[in-house]
């Protein structure tokens, strides 16, 4: 039988632990002191993280391996020829690339043309419907930073939150807490677009009544606030509303990148 | 040797915590249940003097990192749970596993509206209906999650 002492003993034990949990939680939120926690802890359960990520490495592995023969034919005539078409229009690039490079030091300005990337592929994705996080398989020790650009084949995918020696974790532009610096490409108006925790939107909001806006504008990055580069794209407009009371309007614009399906991402590492 | 056999606890630890980070589909998510709370849940009632408060703290620190989420996020609803189990666990062990089920199932939605409430206040929204769904789940198979770990805790010999 328990005693009144050994009862009591457990309701402080709890309150002090339950204190201390919320304390914890304040400290995470608002400061980076916790991190060393996290890493050293991410770091001992990375072996149970490749293996949680194995039976979709497997699945993937079997799906390849059972692919039939033509289809492999198939598939590497239809590379070819896109190789072809590509390196024919990289030819044009590249006269175009030159060019711009000689026009920009005619003008003075300084702008980068290529970014250096690190090819990295998806381990997980973060358990918790309502936040939007990503882990990959590149950490520090391949020179992946807190607050690198993460990109995949169509356009701006996040940016590095967390490093830890073997991994990095990405939060999406599409998380309710991330806002990137946009620019329209064809008014060059400036805005930042919000995350609303789907991957299939973003919003801008608190848009001038006046801004040229049009359904389907394409949206880059601006660079502004130095975080991501400039000119990457972002998104597409897909709906134009109007507040009339406030006189603003506010945008939602589906993101370009795959946010829920690609597997392959690049994190660019910005020029010093 | 003696504390060899306790090994049994992390172990089945271990594959609630692989459990809860598989990947699955979006749909499946929210009927995930906390397979952690469940297995803490059955030790801290078979074995309340060894399973307790910090086993559950840091039991907790480790799921929130796994699962990226604030620490302390998950752990103070298990320091939460295990506590009210701690204070009942001699009644409801009597209990037929039916009516374990229904005292699992609040605990379960304790955990669930904590860890919720915490994403409220972090300004993330969380769909009300949601909430039900994995407790509901957990409730289920709690019998069978009580009968495997009961079989391996006898196999195990620990009392």
């Amino acid at each position: 039988m328990k005693t009144i002492i050994e009862v009591r003993g457990a309701t402080l034990q709890a309150l002090f632990l339950i204190g201390f949990c919320i304390a914890m939680m304040v400290v995470d939120h608002r400061f980076q002191h916790l991190e060393i926690v996290r890493t050293n802890i991410s770091l001992a359960l990375s072996p149970l993280r490749y293996l949680v990520s194995l039976p979709a490495t497997g699945g993937n592995w079997l799906n390849d391996w059972f692919t039939s023969h033509t289809e492999l034919l198939e598939e590497n005539e239809s590379l070819k020829a896109e190789g072809r078409i590509l390196s024919a229009r990289l030819q044009k690039l590249e006269i175009l690339a030159e060019e711009n490079a000689r026009l920009r030091n005619l003008l003075g300005s300084s702008r980068k043309i290529a970014d250096e990337v690190i090819v990295a592929e998806l381990l997980s994705v973060d358990q918790n419907p309502y936040s939007q996080l990503i882990e990959i398989n590149k950490g520090s020790s391949d020179g992946v930073e807190m607050g690198h650009a993460v990109i995949d084949d169509f356009g701006i995918m996040g940016q590095v939150i967390h490093v830890n020696p073997q991994s990095a974790t990405i939060i999406l532009i599409s998380d309710p807490e991330h806002a990137i610096p946009v620019q329209f490409i064809r008014s060059g108006t400036r805005s930042v677009a919000f995350g609303r925790g789907s991957t299939r939107q973003l919003e801008l909001r608190y848009l001038p009544a006046t801004a040229d806006i049009m359904v389907d504008d394409e949206l880059v990055t601006s660079g502004l606030g130095g975080r991501f580069p400039p000119d990457y794209p972002v998104a597409r407009v897909t709906a134009i509303s109007e507040d009339k009371v406030r006189g603003f309007v506010s945008v939602l614009a589906e993101p370009k990148a795959r946010l829920d399906s690609s597997r392959e991402v690049l994190v660019i590492k910005p020029r010093q | 040797m003696s504390q060899l056999k306790y090994l049994v606890i992390y172990l089945s630890l271990l594959v609630a915590l692989v459990l809860m980070i598989l990947p699955l589909p979006d749909w499946v998510q929210i009927y995930r249940p906390n397979w952690i709370a469940l297995t803490l849940i059955y030790w801290s009632m078979a074995l309340p003097k060894r399973v307790g408060l910090w086993f559950a703290f840091f039991t907790g620190i480790i799921l929130d990192t796994s699962l990226g989420t604030l620490l302390g996020q998950h752990t103070l609803p298990l320091l939460l749970i295990i506590y009210i189990n701690l204070n009942l666990y001699q009644r409801i062990r009597v209990l037929a596993l039916a009516q374990q089920a229904i005292y699992i199932f609040v605990l379960l939605l304790i955990d669930q509206v904590i860890v919720a409430w915490v994403e409220g206040i972090l300004g993330r929204p969380t769909p009300l209906l949601t909430f039900f769904a994995a407790p509901f789940i957990g409730m289920l198979i709690w019998p069978w999650v009580f009968v495997i770990l009961r079989d391996i805790r006898r196999k195990a010999l620990l009392r």
